[in-house]
């Protein structure tokens, strides 16, 4: 049972390795420091383009399109999630609270768009921050 | 002459089906999580219907596992597959719905699967994974695999929150472990220990492998997508499947011979 196991445990180690040995790869294990957080997370545009787009389309009142709008940054951030939780997981976390946020507020029913703009305004504002540093 | 053709296939081919066990619980893995995301956020379920999707179908499938009189690989594996989406599921929940601490739910998970054995040891006097023969100790087998994905699931997490440890050096490190797991094994360590340790290492091991080929190269992966991952898995977990239930008479042959 377990000379296979090693078989194996072995062949995905020697994949993995080949891939962390690029040029370009994160540092084995990145503890946070506070001074570098607010820029760990690395470009954030794609991210923030959805973001912007929704809060457009609340401002001009359409807020159906604005929630089918925002459920592309739903997937698009959940889908990088293991790609950008690493580098900084608790200003990750603020992030995704603050998406969470968004998300529900063009969800409900019906949508408030006060609480939506102001929910956006947040997650831009975040955004803004953690891209700054 | 097919008794000789027979008789060597069953030799090479015993130990492929250990192989093949690794395999396919590491690829279950994978296959569990991105699924259950997948319907989570994709199609729009969200977390809380998804979850009642998925425990229900854990239900069916372990009943017809518990009731069913021998292995039957198909039933075996869809059960490991949604007992790790379920397991998965449980500590997400913890985590992202009741903010309860990593360590708290690692720890309590260690625990709880701490205790299972304990039980499972004091009631049958053994925690063989051979001799799963009646209903109350394939009762404590499944419900320490569900303990192994909670607690692989949260020691994974705990590794990339606190460590900052990426899904790339999640690889090297999670198979890395395992390997030392393995060798361990061949210096005379305990085989049901080192069973359990490799089975919950499996967990992050699987969900690391799976985010290095569906990551974007932007993050250091091979950018193959989370869809395409998770088919091309399970493309291979249900030939592997269908392999394994092709080849049982061999096996349990090959088992008759060498006993």
């Amino acid at each position: 049972m377990n000379k296979p196991l090693l078989t194996v445990a072995f062949a995905i180690a020697i994949c993995g390795l080949d891939n962390a040995a690029t040029p370009g790869s994160l540092p084995l294990l990145s503890i946070v420091s506070p001074a570098q957080a607010a820029s760990k997370l690395g470009d954030l545009t794609p991210f923030m383009t959805i973001a912007v787009d929704t809060a457009g389309l609340v401002d001009k009142g359409d807020l159906p399109g604005a929630k089918i709008r925002v459920k592309d940054l739903e997937t698009k951030w959940d889908g990088a999630e293991a790609g950008l939780k690493p580098r900084d997981a608790s200003e990750w976390h603020k992030l995704d609270k603050a998406i969470d946020k968004v998300l529900q507020a063009l969800r409900a029913a019906p949508p408030d768009t006060v609480a939506c703009k102001s929910a956006l305004g947040d997650l831009l504002a975040m955004f803004n921050s953690a891209m700054k540093a | 002459m097919s008794q000789t053709l027979s008789t060597d296939t069953m030799l090479n081919k015993v130990p492929e089906v250990a192989v093949i066990f690794w395999i396919i619980k590491i690829m279950s893995t994978t296959v569990g999580e991105t699924g259950a995301d997948y319907l989570a956020v994709n199609v729009g379920l969200g977390t809380a219907v998804t979850a009642a999707i998925m425990v229900s179908c854990l239900a069916v499938a372990l009943s017809i596992q518990l009731m069913s009189r021998r292995y039957m690989p198909c039933i075996y594996w869809l059960t490991v597959v949604l007992v790790s989406v379920v397991g998965t599921q449980i500590t997400d929940a913890l985590t992202d719905k009741l903010n309860v601490s990593l360590y708290v739910s690692t720890a309590a998970f260690a625990v709880a699967l701490a205790a299972t054995f304990a039980v499972w040891h004091a009631v049958e006097h053994t925690l063989s994974i051979h001799t799963i023969v009646t209903h109350r100790r394939e009762s404590f087998y499944w419900l320490a695999i569900l303990f192994t994905f909670a607690l692989g699931t949260a020691a994974g997490d705990l590794a990339t929150e606190a460590l900052g440890l990426g899904f790339r050096y999640g690889v090297v490190v999670f198979s890395g472990l395992i390997a030392m797991i393995g060798l361990a094994y061949y210096l005379g360590a305990n085989t049901v220990l080192t069973f359990w340790l490799a089975y919950i290492l499996t967990r992050p091991l699987g969900a690391s492998l799976g985010d290095l080929l569906s990551q974007s190269q932007d993050y250091g992966g091979i950018g193959v997508g989370t869809l395409s991952t998770s088919l091309a898995f399970l493309a291979v977990i249900v030939a592997l499947v269908a392999w394994v239930t092709f080849q049982r008479p061999h096996v349990s042959t090959a088992v008759l011979t060498i006993f």
